[in-house]
């Protein structure tokens, strides 16, 4: 499990749709399958295929195929039932220059560079090559040099007094990553957030197209540097079903230690830096010291500590001997206990909890209605963790509880991860105490060529869902379209649902709640025209068109 | 190349200004890292400033891609002479494994003159510090005509 592939004969869970009655068919759908997976979109032979995937929390997935013509294509946009969709339609309207009928922000363009000219073609068809895609941006960029100036805050542009655009970022010092947010405030009280995303954005799923499967997997696995293994791990689950094949237990038992390893030191990770954005910085040195043991770990298993590049398509890179299990064994209970300690006394520190708790309050419906995943949606009480609703690796065979919450909230979150760090110490010890034998290397890397076929996996990274869609195509040495929908798209337009009615300071608290990897979504994310104006309107009801927080 | 003491590259306590030109977030989180206490750069008397006109050394992450290259001249121009550059793992250094993406320029030197190139993917907290340490002991060259400086063997 973990991985299906997508069998368009079977009407249980693929329904094919004309573009007509798409909205009808959704509002049918989510009623019983609430969660958007994702829309992939794929060009194949003078039409653009698109996939609606729906998830009813248990792990049945609902597939809607709605095939358009290349030239004009256009499909009524389902934002107005599912308000996270439109970031995804967004998306698919850059890539493969669909348009969308009815979208919130008709003319707001996504992801590529702002040097990227109207005319030229959208970089995902399959009729523009990378070659013909660099001479068209170099030639742009020889004319008209980058600016460096963020466009979409001039104050002149807004006749209420009353309104301040404040630029935050793209170089904050509260981000570690570029990436830049309008925000419109009233006084001190946020009405409006608009990102603009697409600084890290590079190609990544062009670029893959190009490269062979055992090349995509160390492309995929640099989407992010923090849950990368977990990119890896869910690009090969994906290929591995394409080609039917299946690894050993062992394998399966060492690719899930890492990605607890890994969930650990991204969930320590995040806890440490919440100390340092609400200024208590002995917090963040302390979680950042003690999870130095597990980058060590990290490090004597695969021999790095970030990318590690430790799994393969059919096995795993490296066997790990039994004394390296009894280190990881003695560490980590080193670790927990440690850990534990930091904990209890950062959770019960007075001026923390006051701080965090009631910040950014969000609901349930909220949460689901914009697709978000991971702990953020956890923390509202929805149990859905993708190790038990369709588990994979070793999952079946270990115990862990799915932690949630009772209410979202910057605490909430912060709880919620703290004891999901203790689920995953948890599994780690099971693991090792049930390790089975046998050489999980294969004895060659995948070289081969594809099937025709296509296929989607899931797994549980520390920020939530990811999602892969892989298709291959007989006799092909590289994939013929990989589609990325990682956790942090989802969740950000969560995130700027949730910072509205809360004042300035609060800003990087909530924004970093969803613990946000923007390298991550800007893969393939959001870029809003400068040339859209950012329009601003009293009374309090939000606008149409303001990006990404707006109501839909 | 002689070493040339009396004319340091940088102060003895280098300040640094951390810009992610389009990275993985994998050698941000390494330079983070090296200043928390296990590498603790900071003994040395490097800080991370939030402000370009406090540094002294620019830290530059990810490949170069086309929507940061503004940001990453204007910032550049913002730091006082004297300056370095210190691109911190293979896509800063090359591009790496994004070379060749349609969004992506290339390495930092394509932009910038006096890179000081530390590949890795990511390269570990020790070797950061270690280059750090280097500034700090001034035993790092002064740069060339090319305007480019490499790592000097002792």
């Amino acid at each position: 499990m973990g991985a299906v592939s997508l069998k368009r004969n079977d009407s249980s869970s693929v329904l094919t749709v004309f573009p007509e009655s798409l909205p009808e068919t959704v509002r049918a759908v989510i009623s019983s399958y609430p969660h958007l997976v994702g829309i992939t979109a794929t060009h194949v032979a003078n039409s653009i295929e698109l996939i609606y995937s729906f998830d009813n929390w248990k792990g049945e997935m609902k597939h809607l195929l709605v095939s358009l013509p290349e030239k004009g294509a256009a499909v009524e946009s389902i934002s107005s039932q599912i308000r996270g969709a439109y970031i995804y339609e967004m998306e698919i309207r850059d890539m493969f220059g669909v348009s969308f009928i009815g979208h919130p922000l008709p003319n707001a363009k996504l992801l590529l560079p702002e040097s990227y000219p109207q005319g030229a073609p959208p970089p995902l068809l399959k009729t523009v090559s990378l070659e013909q895609l660099m001479q068209i941006l170099n030639e742009v960029q020889m004319q008209e040099p980058p600016s460096s100036v963020i466009p979409i805050t001039g104050s002149s542009r807004y006749s209420v007094e009353s309104i301040v655009i404040l630029p935050f970022g793209p170089y904050h010092p509260a981000l570690k990553e570029p990436e830049h947010f309008a925000i419109a405030l009233e006084g001190e009280k946020i009405v409006e957030a608009r990102p603009r995303i697409g600084y890290v954005h590079r190609g990544i799923e062009k670029l893959a197209e190009t490269r062979s499967f055992l090349q995509t997997l160390f492309l995929v696995e640099r989407v992010c540097g923090i849950c990368s293994f977990h990119h890896s791990w869910t690009y090969t689950l994906a290929v591995e079903n394409l080609l039917g094949i299946s690894p050993n237990k062992k394998a399966e038992f060492l690719r899930t230690l890492v990605a607890e390893l890994e969930r650990i030191h991204s969930h320590s990770l995040w806890i440490g830096l919440l100390g340092y954005w609400v200024g208590f910085d002995s917090m963040f040195m302390w979680l950042w010291s003690a999870r130095e043991r597990i980058m060590k770990l990290l490090e004597m298993i695969a021999g790095n500590r970030v990318n590690k590049s430790f799994i393969t398509i059919g096995g795993v890179r490296y066997d790990v001997s039994d004394e390296k299990l009894k280190v990881v064994k003695r560490e980590i209970s080193e670790f927990e206990k440690e850990f534990r300690r930091i904990t209890e006394e950062v959770m019960s520190y007075g001026p923390l909890e006051e701080r965090t708790r009631g910040i950014g309050i969000y609901h349930a419906d909220t949460a689901i209605s914009s697709g978000a995943v991971g702990p953020v949606l956890r923390a509202t009480g929805v149990p859905y963790d993708i190790r038990k609703v369709e588990p994979y690796g070793a999952y079946p065979e270990v115990s862990f509880d799915v932690v949630t919450g009772n209410r979202g909230d910057v605490l909430t979150i912060a709880e919620v991860r703290v004891k999901e760090t203790f689920e995953s110490i948890g599994i780690i010890q099971q693991l090792v105490e049930k390790m089975p034998s046998g050489n999980p290397v294969p004895s060659a890397f995948f070289m081969g060529t594809s099937k025709d076929g296509e296929a989607f996996a899931r797994t549980e990274p520390p920020r939530g869902e990811l999602y892969y869609y892989i298709r291959g195509k007989v006799g092909m040495r590289n994939p013929y379209r990989v589609k990325i929908r990682t956790p942090t798209l989802p969740n950000l337009v969560l995130a700027s649902e949730a910072i509205k009615g809360y004042t300035l300071s609060d800003v990087p608290l909530i924004l970093t709640m969803i613990d946000p990897c923007f390298s991550c979504e800007d893969r393939a994310i959001v870029y809003i025209n400068r040339k859209e104006p950012f329009i601003v309107k009293l009374p309090r009801a939000a606008p149409q068109g303001i990006g990404l927080g707006c109501s839909l | 190349m002689e070493k040339n003491s009396s004319l340091r590259l940088v102060r003895r306590s280098p300040w640094l200004f951390h810009f992610n030109s389009g990275g993985c977030n994998g050698c941000d989180i390494e330079v983070v890292a090296s200043l928390t206490p296990k590498y603790d750069v900071e003994r040395l008397g490097a800080i991370l400033t939030s402000s370009p006109k406090h540094a002294d050394i620019l830290v530059v992450t990810g490949p170069v891609t086309r929507q940061t290259l503004g940001s990453l001249r204007m910032i550049y121009d913002q730091i006082p002479e004297p300056k370095v550059v210190l691109a911190i793992g293979t896509c800063a250094c090359s591009g790496g494994v994004f070379r060749g993406g349609y969004n992506v320029i290339g390495g930092v030197d394509k932009v910038l003159k006096n890179v000081i190139c530390i590949p890795g993917c990511p390269p570990n907290p020790r070797m950061i510090y270690s280059i750090i340490k280097k500034f700090y002991e001034n035993q790092l060259g002064g740069a060339d005509e090319n305007g480019s400086s490499k790592p000097e063997k002792e």
